[in-house]
């Protein structure tokens, strides 16, 4: 009756306003491999209430893995993300990233891209990139109006300086999003590029690839009830209160199981830490993916990220596939 | 220094030493404590290097320690000299040792979830048990679970549901911590005809305060048990539990909305007295909405429940209580901020009750999550204090409307949750010095105040002033409470008499000489 009253979205707040509620420990994976408060965004925003400096958590901010999943279940609406990552830019860069500044270098110098000559944009990853094949099939499936960045600028440079407190210039950045105003649909399948990418241009519509992929009417049939579908963290946790719904609502369409834990919450199927993910570290750890998997009683994995992929099959004994391969030449695998 | 021969005097737990100050002040005037005053901190580097040499490295880093300053509560703050994470019986048992041979105080958290300091170390050693959280063993013909101490109710949940199993009764917080609870009581909507968290444990294998580790149930050293369940953590230290479980199945809600009080209360009782539902609370919005939440397992068990008791209920759908809501604001215009605030509460909350994730064919799964995510969302915050009251049934609605009362004077906004708890006679020993009270028979009915601060600063004068007035209607009643420890303690003692509280406190002492674990909790 009172609808005309609209709520306005609160602002995300800071981790001064963190009230030990431990919720965000129930989804963190490193929590889960380490039970190790001090590692988790309970650890840090209780710390820098105690106010120690950003020297004091370096190592344990550079363990998280950006999978979000704290974000949606923090009660008072913590910028998490944002925490961590302003916690990785103050206390620097690491040494081992000294090419990438370079690397940013060299793109902002590039000369301006001609306009794209379509409205829509797939940004692949670098998983992606390491798979041309499957690149391919997910070129073929969403579209001829899909177009692939020329050369080599899909922002994996700036994701990359993201994730590990790098600076990235102006001039860098105004280079990557230039040709980017200008269209209306991106689908990107680097989860943190894509959370940034929906704060920098609000205009343009921003999805995930998983969401893209799993909205092809021809990939949704290739979907059977046995099937558990592994949903990538990233980017479903940035828009969470929208795609919560979204995959209930391709639960009951098709009776697959998720990735999901009680809270609704995607489980990640990797818990390596940045420089765990760059190979920089040989630690490396199975017992995530296997939890993911436990006693889930299925025939088929299928995910959407080839990270996932990759770090699925070393531990399972039923076939994985990425959702662009449910689709063989119009034929269903 | 031979820690053995030392002159260091632990001060009489519950009083207050001389003070250096002025030696002279305040004689005669029995003072009992209940701020605690920080650990000096003398033997802790020999302590620590002991510990070292058993393979037990304390954290002392600023970052580590300040991540444990203050409870959930936000009232009290205090600072441990080290930080040991819990991994194994063995390692707290070295622990213990050790803190016993140098009288080093250790305090034990789970979940952290106290609000009167109780979690919290003034000095010493704060050993966090979220570091022993494996699921152990799950039988589901037996239909129990062998956990360890530290896991959070709903970490149990997740490993519980992969096997198609779920826990019986535990705290509507997803973050309370198994051996926590069990050493408190946990109380649940179902408690009402299944009792309280505690009384779902089986089996506990317990660090005792001078560190044997030691298996116990109501059958093998049963005494141990009897004290270490609702024993606030002072005779040892929960490693392990053995628990029910049950097979899991989703609930079916239904609410029924009040504008009095004493009606939902008498409601609420005449439904546990005659078993007519699986779960049953009372949750309000002040004492202008009350609402008594209502649910069951089955489909047979809610038909019948339709048949023979909904009718027998005073309380409104929610259209029928919006209109009678209208009448009377609009018969009370200089009400009218009431009635908005009303309003703004049950928009915001409601849907939130109801999300479709969690709702299948009008069934809801995952209780704790909808439940626990809406406390915290909705009644969390920085600062906390949830004075509480529990009494027998038969005085429970003069309760209730004399804290009512009370948080009427201190706060312009405020919620009360009401629950049952089924009293287990096997398990009366368990209850003596407890939540429980001592003249309960059948149910005891518990009550938290909760007033809603969010932004507002108020004064810990001013809040302690508020718990006291609560708690000084739980003496005038002779009832319980469910947090008497930390800052609450001096309320012991007018509760449970000297006799009991002495008898109690005879057994810490040969439990526990050095009076080591968790010493400022509750003498």
């Amino acid at each position: 009756m009172f609808g005309f009253i609209e709520k306005k979205p609160a602002m995300r707040k800071g981790y001064n306003d963190c009230s030990g509620c431990s919720l965000c420990l129930l989804v963190c994976p490193a929590w889960r491999q380490s039970r190790d408060i001090s590692l988790t965004p309970h650890g840090h925003a209780k710390a820098m209430q105690h106010g120690i400096s950003a020297a004091d958590v370096a190592v344990s901010a550079k363990n998280c893995i950006l999978c979000m999943a704290c974000e949606p279940v923090c009660p008072e609406q913590i910028d998490i993300v944002g925490m961590i990552l302003e916690l990785r830019r103050q206390s620097g860069a690491p040494a081992w990233l000294h090419d990438l500044q370079a690397k940013m270098d060299e793109r902002a110098a590039r000369p301006a891209t001609l306009p794209p000559s379509s409205p829509a944009m797939l940004l692949p990853d670098r998983a992606l990139h390491a798979h041309p094949a499957i690149l391919a099939r997910i070129s073929s499936l969403l579209g001829n109006d899909i177009i692939i960045p020329m050369g080599d600028d899909d922002g994996s440079d700036i994701s990359l300086a993201l994730e590990s407190g790098a600076v990235i210039s102006k001039q860098r950045m105004e280079r990557f999003l230039e040709s980017l105003r200008q269209l209306k649909k991106i689908i990107v399948a680097d989860g943190l590029l894509l959370r940034h990418l929906r704060q920098w241009l609000p205009n343009v519509n921003t999805i995930g690839l998983g969401e893209a992929l799993s909205g092809h009417a021809d990939v949704r049939r290739g979907l059977r009830p046995t099937d558990l579908y592994v949903i990538e963290p990233r980017a479903y946790h940035t828009d969470y209160q929208r795609l919560v719904k979204y995959y209930d609502r391709l639960r009951i369409a098709h009776g697959c199981a998720f990735n999901l834990d009680l809270q609704r919450i995607a489980i990640p199927a990797t818990s390596r830490s940045l420089p765990q993910r760059l190979g920089l570290m040989a630690i490396d750890n199975d017992e995530q993916a296997r939890w993911v998997l436990h006693r889930r009683g299925i025939s088929r994995i299928v995910v959407e990220s080839m990270e996932d992929k990759t770090a699925i099959e070393k531990v399972s004994d039923v076939p994985v596939v990425h959702l662009a391969e449910l689709v063989d030449d119009g034929h269903y695998v | 220094m031979n820690p053995e021969t030392s002159d260091l005097a632990l001060t009489e737990p519950g009083t207050i030493g001389p003070c250096h100050v002025g030696p002279a002040a305040l004689l005669g005037i029995k003072r009992q404590q209940t701020n605690p005053a920080r650990w000096n901190g003398q033997n802790w580097q020999e302590f620590a290097a002991a510990l070292c040499d058993c393979g037990i490295e304390p954290r002392e880093n600023i970052a580590a320690c300040g991540t444990f300053v203050t409870d959930a509560g936000g009232t009290a703050y205090g600072l441990p000299h080290g930080v040991v994470i819990a991994r194994n019986a063995a390692q707290i048992s070295s622990l213990l040792k050790a803190a016993q041979q140098y009288r080093v105080p250790i305090t034990v958290r789970g979940g952290g979830l106290t609000t009167e300091g109780e979690s919290i170390a003034f000095g010493g050693v704060l050993l966090d048990m979220t570091g022993m959280s494996r699921v152990l063993h799950i039988d589901t013909d037996a239909l129990t679970v062998r956990t360890e101490g530290g896991i959070f109710w709903h970490s149990l949940a997740e490993e519980l549901r992969r096997h198609g199993m779920d826990y019986l009764s535990a705290p509507l917080n997803l973050t309370s911590s198994v051996g926590g609870t069990l050493g408190v009581g946990g109380i649940d909507v179902n408690s009402p005809r299944l009792g309280c968290s505690a009384d779902q444990a089986l089996a506990l294998q317990v660090v005792t305060p001078t560190g044997e580790i030691v298996e116990c149930s109501d059958t093998q050293n049963a005494e141990l048990f009897q004290r270490v369940i609702l024993g606030y953590g002072q005779f040892g230290v929960i490693a392990e539990a053995t628990l029910k479980i049950r097979r899991y199945t989703p609930l079916r809600m239904h609410y029924f909305y009040y504008d009095s009080l004493r009606s939902a209360i008498e409601d609420l009782q005449m439904l546990d007295r005659n078993d007519a539902s699986d779960y049953s609370g009372i949750l309000t919005i002040m004492d202008c909405a009350v609402n008594l939440l209502v649910a069951f397992d089955t489909d047979e068990r809610e038909a019948d429940f339709k048949e023979n008791w909904q009718q027998r209920l005073r309380g409104h759908g929610e259209f029928g209580f919006v209109l009678r809501m209208a009448m009377r604001y609009a018969l009370r215009p200089w009400k009218l901020p009431e009635a908005w605030y009303l309003f703004q509460r049950k928009r915001e909350i409601f849907p939130e009750f109801r999300r479709s994730e969690y709702m299948r064919d009008g069934l809801m799964f995952d209780r704790s999550v909808v439940f626990s995510r809406a406390v915290w969302k909705f009644w969390g915050s920085k600062q906390m204090v949830i004075p509480d009251l529990a009494t027998s049934a038969e005085k429970f609605v003069e309760a209730v409307e004399r804290g009512n009362q009370v948080c009427r004077k201190y706060f312009p906004r405020y919620t009360l949750y009401l629950v049952g708890i089924k009293l287990l006679p096997e398990h009366k020993p368990h209850y003596e010095m407890s939540c429980i009270p001592p003249d309960a028979e059948g149910w005891a009915y518990g009550c938290e105040f909760e007033p809603m601060m969010n932004d507002q600063v108020y004064s810990r004068d001013h809040l302690q002033s508020f718990k006291n007035a609560i708690y000084d209607i739980g003496v005038d009643l002779g009832g319980s409470y469910y947090r008497f420890g930390g800052m609450m303690k001096g309320y012991i003692r007018r509760m449970f008499g000297d006799e009991v509280v002495d008898h109690h406190l005879a057994m810490k002492r040969k439990a526990d000489p050095a009076m080591i674990l968790n010493r400022d909790v509750i003498f």
